[in-house]
């Protein structure tokens, strides 16, 4: 579920999405549902409770899971029928992230950080192009995951961020099956994929 | 305990560190008996949570490998998890050194089908091998003892301290993860809700 203040934020974020498509096509909002866990409930679970130095940390990791939606958001109009149902499914699971991370971030002392007005998300024309786009921003998310999860205290949250970096491991793979690519080329996910 | 799991194994793994909650994990009665008398939970080591992940993956693997062989499973959907299942077989290659490398030995992987299937029953898997009836039976019992693997990291990574060690649980979290979804897309071609359920993947602990 993406959580009261993250569907708010969401709704924001959304008109900043319309600045980011200048040059890429119409908005397309897909439905967001509203199952699974909020960031605010999850993070009340973690214990102990997040510490403040993680938050600058979080605050990247939030930055990017945006960018990633605004993409989503934007390229769906420009996708087949059957690859827009999967990307609005990753969609609503890229909203759960946000929901997460801010939460986190919140249990953390920490604020929402501010949004930027727009994206530049270059200019994808089609089914292809919008799903190479996807796939890049899926690669850099891992790639950030990896680098941040080690550097996160205590456990439980770096278990938390372990779960979308899962998730967004999960997105690469079927959107390089959808590519036409070997969907998990790698044992050890790197962010090479 | 592990069946088959010789005592050698397990002396040798406590007495290079891998503590007194070893015992309850491997069923050394005594001395789980002795940490419990003492009334304080004593720390895991970081070899001993290696070695249930090796533990885990190995019932994986072995899970891949009955699979596969299983007359009522497709040529189609072999090909498909062959893949797959060479992965899982780096996943135990990798945790194995991992293992060695703190000082401890390896768990004894199922030594049969009747062996696996109380550890798959133990770990509340639904299905068994052996009793395979087509692909869709074999892809619900892989894609659950994957949730049961993911899960096993997401635990890990609650308690791991050594920075390298959580790098590469977290890659190959990931890469079972994905496992999961490619098993749900075989289960569910097409229709992703279905096939990638979770937003946030934490496996069934």
């Amino acid at each position: 579920m993406v959580s009261d203040d993250e569907g708010c934020a969401r709704r924001k974020l959304l008109s900043g999405v319309g600045a980011a498509l200048v040059g890429f096509g119409a908005v397309g909002l897909a439905g967001c549902g509203t199952s699974g866990a909020t960031g605010q409930t999850a993070a009340k679970k973690v214990s102990p409770p997040v510490e403040h130095t993680d938050v600058e940390i979080l605050d990247g990791l939030l930055a990017l899971e945006r960018r990633t939606v605004a993409a989503y958001t934007a390229g769906m109009p420009l996708l087949r029928r059957a690859d827009a149902k999967m990307a609005k499914q990753f969609l609503y699971q890229e909203f759960q992230h946000t929901g997460e991370l801010l939460g986190l971030i919140k249990s953390a002392g920490g604020e929402d950080p501010p949004r930027p007005e727009s994206y530049d998300l270059g200019h994808p024309r089609d089914d292809q192009e919008v799903l190479a786009l996807l796939h890049s921003l899926e690669r850099a998310q891992i790639a950030a995951y990896l680098h941040a999860i080690p550097r996160l205290k205590p456990g439980p949250v770096r278990a938390a961020a372990a779960s979308i970096l899962a998730s967004d491991a999960q997105h690469i793979a079927i959107l390089r099956l959808t590519q036409g690519l070997t969907p998990a080329p790698s044992a050890l996910v790197t962010a090479a994929e | 305990m592990r069946p088959g799991h010789p005592m050698h194994t397990r002396r040798q793994l406590l007495l290079s560190g891998a503590g007194a909650a070893a015992a309850a994990a491997l069923g050394g009665a005594a001395v789980a008996g002795s940490a419990s008398a003492s009334g304080v939970a004593p720390a895991e080591s970081e070899a001993m949570r290696v070695y249930r992940l090796l533990s885990v993956e190995q019932l994986m693997l072995f899970t891949y490998d009955q699979v596969l062989v299983a007359p009522a499973v497709t040529p189609r959907t072999r090909r498909a998890l062959a893949p797959l299942r060479a992965q899982e077989e780096t996943h135990v290659h990798v945790l194995a050194a991992q293992l060695a490398a703190l000082g401890g030995v390896a768990p004894s992987s199922p030594t049969s089908v009747a062996v696996a299937n109380v550890d798959l029953a133990r770990r509340r898997v639904k299905g068994r091998l052996g009793q395979l009836r087509g692909d869709q039976d074999a892809l619900r019992l892989l894609i659950s003892t994957e949730r049961v693997v993911v899960g096993a990291y997401f635990v890990a990574l609650t308690m791991i301290e050594d920075r390298r060690l959580i790098v590469l649980v977290t890659r190959i979290m990931a890469n079972d993860s994905q496992h999961e979804a490619l098993i749900g897309e075989l289960l569910y071609p097409g229709d992703t809700p279905k096939a990638v359920p979770f937003g946030l993947v934490q496996g069934v602990q």
